[in-house]
């Protein structure tokens, strides 16, 4: 078996995380470029692309993460859910901020607006339409179909990141899918695709 | 039951959630930069070695550390020559400062605290 300090490359993330404890930083390096770019991607999307501000807390996700390197339980939670999770709660906090309600159990069907969501949509490209028809969504919608459909990971990962349980997961991720397709569906021939 | 929900699932709307997987920002250096920085400064070993800075260590930091702590070792070390050896260039300048010696020598606690007779007096 490969150890962090020889390989940290092909290395799991708790044992990276434990040789960052014993002083790798090369072991921290490695975290680094595998998770924050992940979490950053994440947290773009989920503070409407305010890209200065999800690296603020992609930074301080991993703050949090290197100090309570000396006391990780390997059998706690992935090292990445964990960071995901961190971020989720940093996010909701700065939203809740800037004056934006946060319903934990939110499960609305698309706003009424979403027709004018549409509408702003006209000159933008796939990704921009999507990033505009999220923003619309809930946040806790929103955080679900990001965590599933663009990070790819499983609903009990999900369940975790997001302190819920898998069926919140299931009907947060369906009606947020739902949303979506009703905000996007007008501009079906526009962004290229039937 | 793994999102048997999600099985009616709009074939464009995953188009779109792939072209966001391809498009995923990237870290910038300077983002990488300061995540870093952090990293070093949390360092478990380096917190440690901070932690196990002694009493001591601590009083000595707090009076600015070792060049300041010998400079107040020899002003105490010449305050305590001083006073045992009586050198005579001290003496006078003592003199030269209007201060005789039989006179030096007669101070009492009432020569500085005037008040002080009176109240012991008192009792």
């Amino acid at each position: 078996m490969t150890t962090p300090a020889s390989d940290p490359a092909a290395s799991g993330d708790a044992a990276l995380l434990a040789a960052f404890a014993a002083g790798d930083l090369g072991a921290a390096r490695v975290l680094t470029l595998r998770i924050a770019p992940r979490v950053l991607g994440y947290c773009t999307r989920m503070l409407g692309g305010d890209r200065a501000e999800a690296e603020d807390v992609t930074q301080e996700a991993m703050l949090r993460l290197w100090r309570i390197a000396p006391d990780w339980e390997p059998d706690r939670a992935k090292v990445s859910t964990w960071v995901f999770r961190v971020a989720t709660n940093l996010c909701l906090d700065r939203l809740r901020r800037a004056g934006r309600a946060v319903d934990i159990g939110a499960v609305d069907e698309p706003e009424d607006d979403a027709p004018d969501v549409a509408e702003r949509m006209l000159d933008a490209d796939r990704a921009d339409a999507l990033n505009a028809a999220l923003r619309a969504l809930p946040d806790r919608q929103r955080q679900a179909v990001v965590l599933r459909h663009i990070e790819g990971m499983a609903n009990p990962e999900i369940a975790e990141v997001m302190d819920i349980g898998t069926a919140a997961v299931e009907s947060l991720t369906a009606r947020g899918k739902r949303a979506l397709t009703a905000m996007l569906m007008p501009r079906r021939g526009e962004l290229g695709y039937e | 039951m793994n999102d048997a929900k999600d099985d009616h699932t709009d074939a464009g709307l995953d188009a779109l959630f792939e072209n966001a997987r391809r498009s995923a920002p990237a870290m910038s250096d300077d983002l990488f930069a300061r995540i870093m920085a952090d990293a070093v400064a949390a360092t478990p070993a380096r917190v440690a070695a901070a932690r196990r800075v002694s009493p001591w260590g601590r009083v000595l930091g707090a009076l600015g550390g070792w060049p300041s702590l010998a400079g107040l070792s020899a002003a105490a070390l010449a305050g305590v020559w001083i006073g045992i050896a009586q050198p005579a260039a001290f003496i006078a300048v003592q003199s030269g400062l209007g201060f005789e010696g039989a006179a030096v020598a007669s101070y009492e606690l009432e020569d500085l605290m005037p008040g002080f007779d009176s109240l012991s007096a008192e009792g």
